[in-house]
Formats: C-alpha cells, structure tokens, sequence
C-alpha cells in the first residue's frame, strides 16, 4: 500500500476488460475516484457490480490495471483492509447471530473484540437495530439484514466503500440515515455507489458517470440527465377541491384525471413546465395539494438519453 | 499467514455447522446410530450365525479351524475388524465432504463469499481455516464413534466370553488413518467445489471417494486383502502422499472467483 500523500485518486481503473466466457461484462473501463461520492448509474446488465467486484479485489480483470490506495486489490489483501463493500445481497450467516456475524468479519479486518463490541453498539444503534444483536440472521426482515449488512462494512472505517443498490431494501427512514451517514463520510472516504435509480443520484449528489452495456459512456450532471428524461414525463397535479375547466382554460397538454376534476395529468417537456404550470394554478386560484410524477427509469435516460 | 484470520474462519465455520441441528444431526446421528446397533448386530451374528457363516465362508481365517472347535472370539475378532472396521472408515469421508461442501459450496450457494472475500483475508488463510473447520469437527466425531464402537464391542464380548477384543494394534491403526482419509476428501471437495454451482453435488461427487473403502471387507473375506498392521502402514503412507497430492492441487486450482 503506498502513503496516502502519493496517491492521487483512491480508485484508480484503467483499460479493464473482464469477460465471462463469451460474455464481455467490462470493456475499456476506466475511471478514477476520489474521495467524495461517486456515483455510477447504470441499467440491469451494465455492469455496474462486475465493476464494484474488481475494484473490490474479488474478479481479476483479464485486461488492464486497478489500483485501490496505491495497491492492485486482487494480489494485495493487506489493502482491502482499507475497502468495504455492501452488495445488494446483504452477506451475512443466516446461522450467526448478529453480534457473531460482526465479530467474525471485524476480526478479519484486525479490530480487537473491544473495539468491535463498541463500534458495532454504536452503528447497530444509529440504524435502529441494536435489539436484534443477540438474534440469529434468518429470523429477521431483509430489510434489518441490509442495516446489519451496512453496519458490517462500517465497522472497519473503512477509506474505500463500495455500494451496489445499498437502500433497496431500506426502509425510508433507514435509508435516509444511511444517506446522511455517507455525506458525512465523503470527506474522509472514497464512496462509489452504483445505482440505477435516478432518485439515489438525486438524493446523493455525487459525481455522476454512466455505465452502458459494460462500458462508461461518459460522465454528466444531474441536471443533464432531467434535460434527458423529462420530454415526455407524466406529471399528476392532486387539487383540494375539484377545478373548473375555467381555471384549465389555455392551458396546453393538460388531461382531467377525473369526473370531478380533482387531480390532473400533464406531459412536460422539462422541470421549466411544471414550474410554469403549477405558477399559473396557483394565480388562478387553484390549492394544490400534492404534485408527483412517476420517478424516472436509468432506461428512460438511456434509451433517450444523451450525456455531457 | 495471520493465524487469526485462520483461526477466526475456522471458529465461524465449526459454529455455523453446529449453530443448527438440521445441519449437524443427521451428519452425527448416523454415525452414532451405526456405532451403536452395528456392534450389537455383531455379537448377534457371533452368538447364532457364526459357525453356519464361517463354514460357509471357506476363505475366514477361523473357518481353517475344524468345525465343532469354531473360535466365536476369534469370528467376532475377524469381523469387528475387517467388516465393521471399514464401514467405520466411511465416516470421516462421509463428514468430512458434508462439511467441506458446505463449507465452500455453502459459501457461495449462501451468497455470503462476496462479503467474505472482500475482506484482507488471504487465499492461504481461507484456505486452511476451512480446512481446519473440516478436518476438527470430523476427527473428534471419528474418534467419539470409534469409542463408542469399540466400547460396546468390549462390552459384549467380555459379557458373552470374558474377553476384550478391542482395541488391537490394526484398529488403532485404523482410527490413526481416518485423519487421513478425512484429509484427502477434503481437497477433493476444494477442487470440486471450484467447479460446481452448489453443496449438493460437490457433496455427491465427493461421496464416491466412500467407494474403495466400501469394498475393503469384501477384498478381506475374499482374501484379496489382508487387514493387517503392515496393510495399515502402507496405507496411512500412501494417504499421507495422496493428502499432500490433493491439498497441493486444491490450494493451487483454488480460486476466489470460483467461490463467488
């Protein structure tokens, strides 16, 4: 592992190709991240966990170079000491209990008993699951395994996390304090966090690259990938109380959802629309209650998608 | 190697295995059934079929002797040995491979290896503490039934004729090759392991290592094989080259990749 003061990015992956027998699951895949949050926003089949997988130093990629904390993480397990991962499978023994399951894997990173007894009372409580300590893995909610699966790569404080979908089985609450627990470690940690959601991209506000079919197909913005998603998106305004076609008067691309005009539909071009929209409800008289629209897909952005 | 991270597999493995009783029961409740009614089935064979066997069986060392003096200690001697014995011998195979698979295959049938790798433990270190989670829980059982086995065996023949056949130098020799053989099924499981999707075939495949030992006491009743101490001795030494053989090419057909 090289000091911290000669390492210019945490992660560092070029060129990678990695194949699965005929299959090619990377190909040319190269980027850096540093500390701060990462994320990598991709669609079912992208890649993206293949990706995580060889940072992690678990695939070895057939072509190309990683570097995690100066060291190729295949060949160098000191320095997986330093990385984390959480995986859409939460990892834990089903026949362990809690408390066992992160004893087991804190000692494998080197802490005492002490320091996993108190590091794991404090993450278990801050996620609201210290009561389950003492409880097997196979008697409790997937959603209390992904929390004990997040407090098992916490435990180790670690200098590289790596997220493949961490809030998909949170619950909002959870999955919120996880959110606010890597903002707060972004300045100390190199955190990539691949996803699919464009919401997480939203709720995270990371650096944004994109990975396609196995390839990054660039990096964007969050406000590039709206311009890309919103032609075309439904947005459902709810009223109080029903509105008259008066008030809807002139008032392009709008549908009455119902027999008594409580709530309309309308396509937007982009965000400009519905702010200019809601405004004009508004000065005619209208009381919103609720404003929604159905979150955009990766594919959405994919499939007419472009990025810069 | 960091002897922790070995020793923190290993304990983690011997706690899930016996974490469950769905897991541990039947791998120990056969065994043990069979260490107690095989020996009683023994002295019952002695005591009423014996001399109508072993006349039958020209090839028994005991049926040599004239049939009105037919030795029942030395017939109960013979078969404790040569029949029972290696049926016996099965068990460290047969538990080894169930753990082993589980233990590897388990890993990735469980989805816990991702999880498990990521951390700094190395190959070497994973390698031989499930090794060690195999190979200690299957000698202590090995050695617990063998106990038992030969005890009850003790207890009969002294109540019925006032000996104790075991233990002899051939059965000691024989408990002393379980490790062994415990060892070398153990490595054919790393190595299938690799190769297969879940615990139920690399437990299957691996089973058929019971095969040569299943056909040790019909090689002795035929004559084919003498079960005596020399056998033993070459046996364990050809063990000990198979062992290093088969734990040599599992550490290196190993792979992180084929546990994910």
């Amino acid at each position: 592992m090289r000091p911290r003061a000669m390492i210019m990015a945490e992660i560092e992956v070029k060129n990678i190709v990695k194949r699965f027998g005929k299959v090619t699951a990377l190909y040319k895949v190269s980027m850096k991240a540093g500390r701060g949050i990462n994320m990598v926003l991709g669609p079912n089949g992208a890649g993206k966990s293949t990706l995580l997988r060889c940072i992690a130093g678990l695939y070895k990629p057939d072509e190309g170079s990683i570097s995690v904390l100066g060291s190729n993480p295949y060949y160098d397990d000191a320095v997986r000491k330093g990385v984390s991962l959480i995986s859409d499978n939460y990892g834990l023994y089903d026949y362990l209990s809690v408390l066992d399951n992160l004893k087991f894997f804190g000692r494998l990173y080197g802490l005492s008993d002490s320091e996993i007894g108190s590091h794991a009372a404090r993450l278990l409580k801050e996620f609201d699951a210290y009561e389950y300590a003492g409880r097997k893995v196979y008697t409790l909610s997937r959603g209390t395994k992904q929390k004990v699966a997040i407090c098992r790569a916490m435990l180790s404080s670690p200098e590289v996390m790596l997220l493949d979908e961490p809030t998909a089985f949170l619950d909002a609450a959870s999955a919120e304090e996880l959110r606010g627990m890597l903002r707060r470690m972004a300045s100390t940690t190199a955190i990539i966090y691949v996803t699919q959601k464009i919401d997480e991209i939203e709720r995270m506000q990371g650096s944004i690259t994109v990975l396609r079919k196995g390839r990054i197909a660039g990096s964007t913005s969050l406000e590039n990938i709206y311009k890309s998603v919103f032609p075309g998106m439904t947005v459902r305004v709810k009223f109080a109380k029903p509105v008259s076609q008066e008030l809807l008067s002139g008032m392009k691309g709008i549908r009455v959802d119902s027999a008594n005009a409580q709530s309309i539909s309308m396509k937007v071009k982009s965000y400009k629309d519905i702010n200019s929209t809601l405004k004009l409800l508004i000065d005619r008289g209208a009381a919103i209650i609720s404003v929604s629209y159905e979150e955009p897909t990766v594919e959405d952005f994919m499939n007419g998608g472009r990025i810069g | 190697m960091d002897s922790r991270n070995v020793f923190a597999v290993a304990a983690k493995d011997i706690k899930e295995t016996f974490s469950s009783i769905s897991i541990y029961g039947p791998m120990m409740g056969i065994p043990l059934f069979f260490s107690i009614v095989l020996p009683i089935l023994t002295i019952y064979v002695t005591m009423y079929a014996a001399p109508s066997i072993a006349v039958k069986l020209a090839l028994l060392p005991v049926a040599n002797l004239p049939a009105n003096t037919l030795n029942k200690v030395s017939f109960m001697s013979f078969f404790s040995l040569n029949v029972l014995g290696p049926i016996f011998l099965t068990i460290p195979i047969l538990t080894a491979t169930v753990i082993a698979a589980d233990s590897f295959s388990g890993e990735k049938e469980r989805k816990t290896s991702e999880a498990l790798l990521s951390t700094p433990i190395s190959k070497s270190e994973l390698l031989t503490g499930k090794i060690l989670a195999s190979l200690i829980p299957t000698i202590l059982l090995t050695v617990g039934v063998f106990a038992i086995y030969g005890s009850i065996i003790d207890i009969l023949s002294h109540g019925s004729f006032g000996v104790y056949i075991l233990p002899n130098a051939e059965w000691l020799l024989m408990l002393a090759s379980s490790p062994f053989f415990a060892a070398a099924a153990i490595g054919v499981v790393v190595i299938i392991s690799a190769h297969v999707r879940g615990v139920k075939e690399a437990q299957q495949i691996s089973s058929l290592l019971v095969l040569p030992v299943i056909l040790l006491p019909f090689a002795a009743i035929t004559g084919f094989a003498d079960i005596n101490v020399s056998f033993f001795k070459y046996l364990i030494l050809a063990l000990v080259l198979i062992d290093i053989a088969v734990i040599a090419l599992s550490i290196k057909s190993f792979r992180k990749e084929a546990i994910l």
